[in-house]
Formats: C-alpha cells, sequence, structure tokens
C-alpha cells in the first residue's frame, strides 16, 4: 500500500497561518503566501528559507504564482486581503537556470555565503489596482502574457502584459454571483476557469474582441474552493494504449478529442472532474433530449459535463486538490487535516458491454442525476454519447493530522529536489497550513 | 455600522434563570487562554494560538490539553457573557446563545484528533441585521479560547432568521471570517462584544 512520509517541514515556520505555496516554474525553490503580510520563499533543496517579501501589502498575502517562462528574473504576483495585487523580481543566480541536482547546499545556501546576500533583493515592480475587495486568488496564462486575478468583489479580472510592468486591463468579468475563490489556466489554450461561492465554476475565452463567459458548470452544493486542469498529455497516466478493448480505445478517443478534464474541490466536501464535449460530433443517441440551455445559440459556448466524483474521504470542506503533471494523480486537502491521494484507473468489471448496456438504459431515462452515494457507479454522459465511468479513481494513499490539529488550506506536486531524490521525475507534495508551517512529503509507492 | 436597534424590547432574561455550575464549582476557568491575550489575536489573526518556539511534537496538542475535557456548559459560559451589539445585555441573558443549542462532537475515528463545537444562535428578531456579527463574535471567541483541536461551526438557529442560509454561508467561510477580522471596524465592534467576557 502506498503511504505519505513525512520529508521535512521548511525552517523557520511562520507563525501565523500560511495560505498557499507556489513552485517556482524551473527553480527548485517555493513561494509561500502568509497572513503576516509576507512571502517566504524556501529552497526544496534544504527546506529552508531562502529571502522573504515583505513590506507591499497591507494585509494578509492570500495567494501567489510565478510568471512562467520567465528567463534570468524570477517574477512573483502577490494577491492580498488589501484588494491589490503586486508584481516582485528577482535576478536569478548567474542570470540563467542553474543545475538544482548538482549544487552542493552543505556548503550554505546556493552557492555561498556572499551570494546570498545579494540575492536575497526582491524587487517591488508594479501594483496592481482595481478590485473593490480581497484578492482570492491569481494566476499567470501559460501560453500568453496574461494575468488572472479574482476578488471577493464577484470579479475575475485579466491584465495583459504589454511590455515589463506595464499591465493593461483587458477583461472585468462579472457574472459570478459570489466571491470568486479561485482562477486556473487551461495548459494549452486562452481558456480561463474559476470556482465561487455561489457554488459554480465558469469558463472564459476571448470571443471576438471581448473576454466572455462560455460555460457555466453546475452541481457542487456549497463554495467552489479550487479548480483546476489536468495536463495535455495525462491520458497517458492510464497506461499503454496496447491491449485496450473497444469501450477503452473509445474512451481514450475521447478524452483525446476533448482535451484537458478540469478538476474542482468545494465546501460540500466532493472532488469532481469535468470534461469538454466538443461540439463537431454531435453523435446524440436516440433518444437523449438536449436539454436546453441558454448558451445554444452560440458556438461560442462550450458543453462540459461532470465526468467523475471522486471517492469521498474528507470529513470537512476541501481547501484543495493538486492533479500532478507527471503521474496524473490527484491529492487533495482541507479542513480535516487529511492529505489524500488518488489514482485513475480502468475500471475492472469482467464484461465491460453489459456494463456499457446499462448506462445506455439510464441515458435514454433522461439526464441521470448524480448521485451522491455511488457516484463512481453512475455514468455521465455528455452529448457526443461518451461516457464517463470507463475509469474510476481510487484512493491509494491517505495521511491525516498533517499539520497536528490545524487546518491544511493548499497541497500541490513539485519536482523531488533535495539528496535524496530517488528516481528521474520524482515529485513531493507540499502542504500549507493553518500553524504556518510548510510540510514536505514523499509519495512512496 | 448602522446601530438603531432592531429589536428595541427584547425579552431578558434573569441572570439567575441561566444555566451555570458556578456554585458546584467555584474555581471554574471558563477562558483556557485567559483574558490578556484575547484581542491581540484578534488583529494578528489567530496568531496566539501557535507557539513558534515550542517543540514541534509537542505544539498546541499536548496530553494535558487531552485530558482536559471541555462540554457545552464551559462552551456556554465562555459565550454567554457576550455582549449583544445594540443592546447592553449579554448573549445568554438574551437568549441568543443557550445550552440546548451547543453541542460538541467527538472525533469521528480514533485516528482522528479534531472535534467539532456546533453553537447555534437565536436571532432576537427574524429580520436582526446584525445576526452575521453576533454569530462572527461567537465564532471569535470559541476560535481564541478553545484548543485548536476544536473547528467551530456557527449558525443560525433553523427558522429564526429571514435570510439565515446567507448568514451561515458567511459564517462557515474561513477565508471570510480571516478577512474580516483585518477590517479595523469590525474588529472594533467585535472587540466591544467581547470586552464583557471574563
Amino acid at each position: 500500500m502506498p503511504s505519505l512520509e513525512l520529508l521535512a517541514t521548511c525552517t523557520p515556520p511562520c507563525n501565523t497561518r500560511t495560505w498557499l505555496s507556489a513552485p517556482h516554474p524551473h527553480l527548485p525553490i517555493i513561494a509561500t503566501a502568509c497572513s503576516d503580510k509576507t512571502v517566504r520563499v524556501y529552497s526544496l533543496q534544504n527546506f529552508q528559507q531562502q529571502s522573504t517579501i515583505s513590506g507591499g501589502h497591507k494585509r494578509s498575502i492570500r495567494s501567489c504564482a510565478w510568471k512562467p517562462n520567465s528567463k534570468g528574473e524570477s517574477v512573483l504576483a502577490t494577491g492580498s486581503f488589501d484588494a491589490s495585487a503586486g508584481i516582485w523580481r528577482r535576478w536569478e543566480e548567474g542570470g540563467g537556470v542553474r543545475k538544482p541536482a548538482e549544487i552542493d547546499f552543505t556548503t550554505g545556501l546556493a552557492g555561498g555565503d556572499g551570494e546570498e546576500d545579494e540575492e536575497d533583493e526582491w524587487r517591488f515592480a508594479v501594483i496592481l489596482d482595481g478590485h473593490d475587495s480581497e484578492i482570492k486568488s491569481l494566476a499567470f496564462a501559460p501560453t500568453a502574457p496574461l494575468l488572472a486575478t479574482c476578488s471577493r468583489d464577484k470579479s475575475v479580472w485579466i491584465w495583459e502584459e504589454l511590455e515589463d510592468d506595464n499591465f493593461e486591463t483587458v477583461a472585468v468579468l462579472q457574472d459570478h454571483e459570489g466571491d470568486v475563490k479561485c482562477v486556473a489556466w487551461h495548459p494549452k489554450e486562452e481558456l480561463l476557469a474559476s470556482g465561487s461561492y455561489d457554488d459554480n465554476i465558469r469558463l472564459w475565452r476571448e470571443d471576438v474582441d471581448d473576454w466572455a463567459c462560455c460555460a457555466l458548470l453546475t452541481g457542487h452544493e456549497g463554495t467552489v474552493w479550487w479548480v483546476e486542469f489536468e495536463d495535455a498529455n495525462n491520458i497517458y497516466a492510464l497506461g499503454s494504449s496496447e491491449d485496450l478493448n473497444d469501450t477503452q480505445k473509445d474512451y481514450v478517443d475521447t478524452r483525446l478529442k476533448a482535451g484537458p478534464r478540469l478538476i474542482s474541490c468545494s465546501d460540500d466536501m466532493t472532488i469532481r472532474t469535468w470534461r469538454h464535449v466538443p461540439k463537431d460530433k454531435p453523435e446524440l443517441p436516440a433518444g437523449q433530449i438536449k436539454t436546453t440551455s441558454i448558451w445554444k445559440n452560440r458556438d461560442f459556448e462550450e458543453e462540459w459535463v461532470e465526468e467523475a466524483r471522486l471517492p469521498q474521504v474528507h470529513e470537512r470542506p476541501v481547501y484543495c486538490v493538486s492533479w500532478s503533471r507527471k503521474t496524473g494523480r490527484v491529492a487533495s486537502t482541507g479542513s480535516d487535516g487529511k492529505i489524500v491521494v488518488y489514482e485513475e484507473r480502468w475500471r475492472s468489471t469482467p464484461d465491460t458491454k453489459s456494463n456499457d448496456a446499462s448506462g445506455d438504459v439510464q441515458m435514454a431515462g433522461g439526464a441521470p442525476g448524480p448521485d451522491m452515494e455511488d457516484i463512481t457507479a453512475k455514468k455521465l454522459s455528455g452529448s457526443d454519447g461518451h461516457k464517463g465511468g470507463v475509469t474510476e479513481w481510487v484512493v491509494v494513499a491517505e495521511a491525516e493530522n498533517t499539520h497536528d490539529v490545524f487546518e491544511v488550506n493548499h497541497v500541490i506536486w513539485a519536482p523531488r529536489a533535495d539528496k535524496g531524490k530517488r528516481f528521474e521525475d520524482e515529485e513531493v507534495l507540499i502542504s500549507t497550513g493553518d500553524d504556518g508551517e510548510v510540510k514536505v512529503w514523499t509519495f512512496d509507492t | 455600522m448602522d446601530l438603531d436597534k432592531d429589536n428595541a424590547n427584547p425579552t431578558i432574561l434573569n441572570p439567575s434563570d441561566l444555566p451555570s455550575r458556578r456554585a458546584v464549582n467555584p474555581s471554574h476557568k471558563p477562558s483556557s487562554d485567559g483574558g490578556s491575550g484575547l484581542f491581540d489575536g484578534l488583529v494578528t489573526d489567530f496568531s496566539a494560538y501557535h507557539d513558534p518556539f515550542a517543540p514541534p511534537s509537542a505544539s498546541s496538542d499536548s496530553e494535558d490539553e487531552d485530558v482536559e475535557e471541555i462540554d457545552e456548559q464551559e462552551v456556554f459560559d465562555l459565550i454567554s457573557t457576550i455582549s449583544d451589539p445594540e443592546h447592553p445585555l449579554s448573549l445568554g441573558s438574551l437568549a441568543v446563545v443557550s445550552l440546548p443549542d451547543i453541542e460538541i462532537v467527538p472525533p469521528r475515528s480514533p485516528k482522528s484528533r479534531i472535534s467539532t463545537v456546533r453553537v447555534l444562535v437565536t436571532p432576537t428578531i427574524t429580520h436582526c441585521s446584525l445576526a452575521t456579527v453576533i454569530g462572527l463574535g461567537v465564532r471569535v471567541r470559541l476560535e481564541q479560547s478553545l484548543p485548536p483541536r476544536f473547528r467551530v461551526d456557527v449558525r443560525i438557529k433553523e427558522g429564526t432568521h429571514s435570510t439565515g442560509d446567507a448568514v451561515n454561508k458567511q459564517l462557515g467561510d474561513k477565508e471570510r471570517v480571516a478577512a474580516a477580522m483585518e477590517n479595523g471596524t469590525l474588529v472594533g465592534v467585535i472587540r466591544k462584544m467581547l470586552s464583557t467576557c471574563q
């Protein structure tokens, strides 16, 4: 049975609540957003604090995000309860990418004490004002110079970086009816997802000249605390495409057409995955009446269906999920202090065909409502007729009281960078809690 | 904040009618962390919970704490003395909080150490505009006074408030509560409400 083992606790800890830790896009460091108005940067090689960002925000820093593809200079965005976002810059050592595995950290942090001071200089670059109240989350787009921020003011803002430190507001999206708790970008497209206090998820794209909502994902029965897309290559986490039966091949085909799925977690204690149903395959099964939708008349609008519900292990609100880009595993955490790891597998049924038939019967009976008791056995269908339920999610590891008796606000997969690294592409889990601690866990299979 | 009284003539209970065990146990102390640190935590966002210099293994949930039982009466004692934001009266004497509406739920499994305290608040009138503030005061009071192994769920008693669900959602949202505790005006109101607690 795989297990989660504590590898290290980053030191020194923050003495108040910590909200979130973001791994750097290529350096072995993480940035932790703290309620003491600072960001602490810890090394993933020796788990010591490397630098601190302070003095910019008047209230708690709720979230932070690294700019992807930065070369020679690290760029961090911070979102605060003071309603502003900050952009911070720091030169990277040697002005370029370093090789984490070869740095000998026994002599000091990242190559000696002298450089450390020099390196420890975060420069405040620009402040982004506009939100009316607390910023909850922010994210840089991986495919374009765009930054998304969201707030208790119910809006999502999209900022375009025209040149260094010149950010222009390109959209203010106000369709949510409550605080917007989280934003996440699609890995390959300029598609943004947001989760809200109104219990809904919305997807946003640029339509001709304006950004607009292209999909509304309903179903959660509580605040949506976190959304995240999977990696574009996650389909391969299911293993080789050889030896698949027809149903499985069909499903692989569906997934490849649909692209990355979205995962969400909520105050309702559930974790759900959502899949795009591309329009160009109007293979409506006989007898199924397409549900009326306010979106139906516009090509711009997209259909997304709830594909699966992960086994419900959490006993309190789930605050965060992280979908590994390397292994396709999902980790979750929340108010109950547990960290749970899930894996997606082909559902092992002796006769896939008969299972399939029962799914068709359900579909013919109208839109089957998701069942809280046994969702994994249900088949949710999109208008393309393809179903979930070909795969199943299983719990592969679970740890309790991960931050003593405190709530855990965030968990995320990151590349392992310490000397104990056992294999190429090994990942660790990083958890961030109300006790002010950032902990690093190995997943032992 | 509008302090016009929503309910100018509330029903008031005689203090001697309120549930108490002080006669039985006069040395009983309702607050486990004393009065002095109470308001510090309001401003610094619950930092009072965590002692950075404590050894990690013993942090905040020592053996002693596990032994120390906390019952509904003790929770009642902690919150009944909170002042109503619009009357010079305690939540206990206004029957906004009452002993039967407090429930302590033990850990769900033997491995878990997390208990839950559920408090139902009964506003004096169904359209009381200060229900959220009262609920927040109760939540803050308990989060500051109880050991961190307790999760505090404060809700409006069903059917006693016109917008109960909305108020409940706010009170259950840790992010909103954390942000509220960085809002100077609100902190001032809560501090005043808690100033009558021992």
